[in-house]
């Protein structure tokens, strides 16, 4: 991919050489593109890869955030204690449940839609745009919102439920609801961007093709079946490993604000986890630990992002 | 693609179903927000005599104000920041030929993919250790560097026109005028929508403040609505749902002004993953 990606860059060597008669600007030419990547580059040297490599030398340590006391090293110790903690298991299950309900209600779902809102032209804009609306709101707004709407005494959804005889449980504070609940609302979050993802991807689909389909006697099923899904397939992978990795990070905040990772573990997740261990019980260690093995796991989905970007690449072909 | 008429009402109506879905608890939030305090815990969906009480509740008992001028101090200074840095950061990259340029783009493009979780630990120690806590340098500093923002500038930067710079050259403007007098004007289009990006991002972000402000001195909107849930919310859900909807109006009143251009940048942000 890097030889694409560069290759429009050697347009713009030509303009060095004609500064380069000049000895003065040559000199200057010299200094000049890291005097404009500096600020840059020490930012992500210092945010970015240098805390990535703390963390790993943090997750062998015993520490409790206090200045005052020296850290201490303790090897792998912290990886064996989080890995056999129920916190962990409870953790790990539930990313693995919030994973994978995402794939039918966040990437699948929006799939027909896309398409039927493509089929309608410009005049299923308003549709998108109104479909959009959630993902310009907070989270924060979105959770408090549907606590509210959620709430099990004076909440719009028990008013309207009662109206058609059916009573509303308490859906937050049961173990076995809650994170049904959150998948609920980040589906609801996430579904018209994911939408809009794969509208960008029929975008590119020349409808001349589905006249000379029809002409031939395609039905709409045979059409879908056999030029718009083929054709949308590389959106969708790509719609899939964007939505996993939205879905390790962004649920922390109806988590945080929802249930605060309970009622027993029910809901926490891997990121919530390493939030807990850090800075509610202090042990920074085990939280780094964590870190890094919510690093490998993002590590693992990246690499199925290359093979599917690979793969988009062979379909332009 | 003419669907046949059976699919065209199914389509319809999931799609208005979905409508529905999003617009209710719109309706509801603002329903709440204008209701007074006697009838919040009616469930009537309109107030009978709607109110900016609860607004006046934020801005008096809690301390909104203070949150909203965090959050658009912060919000302004950091996006500008972020776009004056990338600019420079992508110049470099499309303008300059220089030893270690290809590496130091893929290292560029190698934090794109290396999301804020990962490295909060160490760099939430460092705020400890500046002494930074609960200012706005700690919600500014640590993400003024944005790889996405220099990967987008510097397709764009790319596919300028090669005669304009050239002209620029030949009237003897430097790489550093070329960039403010001829590429910047040129590429407001993109500007513009990576600004609404970085804007929604900046101001929507809720985990990073979460770690690092502590009183009004640097909280912000999200934090604000976070606080006053714990404190009052749960009594006085009218104010509540009065914050919810102050937070929520800047992003989506950008949306509706610029909405198209919004659209299709979303789009391309989508490649961040």
């Amino acid at each position: 991919m890097s030889d694409a990606a560069f290759a429009p860059g050697a347009a713009a060597e030509g303009i060095p050489s004609a500064v380069a008669r000049l000895p003065l600007r040559l000199r200057l030419a010299g200094v000049a593109p890291w005097l404009y990547l500096a600020p840059t580059l020490l930012g992500l040297g210092i945010f970015v890869y240098w805390p990535l490599i703390h963390t790993v030398a943090l997750s062998m340590t015993e520490w409790n955030l206090n200045p005052d006391q020296p850290a201490r090293f303790v090897g792998l110790e912290n990886y064996g204690r989080v890995a056999s903690s129920t916190l962990f298991e409870h953790a790990w299950v539930n990313s693995l449940i919030y994973v994978g309900a995402s794939i039918p209600l966040k990437v699948l779902a929006p799939v027909p839609l896309a398409v039927f809102v493509w089929s309608l032209g410009a005049r299923g804009h308003a549709y998108r745009a109104i479909l959009f609306l959630p993902t310009l709101i907070s989270f924060v707004a979105v959770a408090i919102a549907f606590l509210w709407i959620l709430n099990p005494i004076f909440g719009y959804a028990k008013a309207w439920l009662g109206e058609i005889g059916v009573r509303l449980p308490a859906l937050l504070t049961d173990a076995d609801t809650a994170i049904w609940t959150i998948i609920a609302i980040s589906s609801w979050k996430v579904m018209g961007f994911n939408m809009l993802l794969y509208l960008a991807g029929l975008a590119s689909i020349n409808r001349d093709l589905i006249e000379a389909m029809r002409m031939d006697g395609a039905s709409d099923g045979v059409i879908l079946r056999r030029l718009i899904l083929p054709l949308l397939t590389p959106t969708l992978f790509f719609v899939l490993i964007s939505t996993v990795i939205f879905t390790i990070q962004q649920v922390f905040t109806p988590i945080d604000i929802l249930t605060g990772g309970g009622p027993q573990n029910s809901t926490t997740n891997l990121f919530h986890m390493v939030y807990q261990y850090t800075f509610v019980t202090f042990d920074v260690g085990a939280g780094a630990a964590g870190t890094v093995m919510l690093f490998a796991l993002l590590m693992a989905v990246t690499a199925a992002q290359i093979l599917t970007l690979d793969r988009r690449v062979e379909y332009g072909r | 693609m003419e669907l046949s008429r059976s699919w065209r009402v199914i389509g319809h109506l999931v799609l208005l179903t979905c409508c529905l879905a999003v617009a209710a608890p719109v309706a509801v939030v603002l329903a709440t927000a204008l209701k007074s305090p006697s009838e919040v815990f009616q469930p009537s969906l309109w107030p009978s005599a709607p109110t900016f009480d609860n607004f006046a509740t934020l801005f008096g008992k809690a301390r909104f104000a203070d949150y909203l001028w965090n959050s658009v101090a912060t919000t302004v200074l950091r996006v500008s920041g972020q776009l004056v840095i990338a600019l420079l950061a992508a110049w470099a990259f499309a303008r300059f030929a220089f030893r270690g340029r290809d590496t130091l783009f893929a290292m560029v493009l190698g934090a794109m993919m290396i999301p804020h979780l990962l490295t909060m630990i160490p760099v939430y120690i460092l705020m400890a250790r500046l002494g930074w806590f609960d200012t706005w340098a700690a919600l500014i500093i640590p993400n003024l560097a944005m790889p996405f923002a220099v990967f987008l500038l510097r397709q764009h930067m790319l596919a300028f026109p090669r005669d304009l710079l050239d002209a620029a050259e030949m009237d003897g403007a430097g790489p550093w005028r070329a960039l403010w007098r001829v590429v910047v004007p040129n590429l407001a289009p993109a500007l513009s929508a990576l600004t609404i990006i970085l804007f929604v991002e900046c101001w929507n972000e809720y985990f990073w403040p979460l770690l690092v402000t502590e009183t009004e001195a640097s909280r912000t909107l999200q934090m604000g609505l976070r606080e006053f849930l714990e404190s009052d919310g749960y009594s006085d859900f009218g104010a509540m749902m009065a914050g919810v909807a102050l937070a929520s109006v800047p992003a989506v009143a950008l949306f509706l002004i610029l909405q198209r251009r919004v659209m299709d940048t979303f789009v391309a942000s989508g490649l961040k993953g």
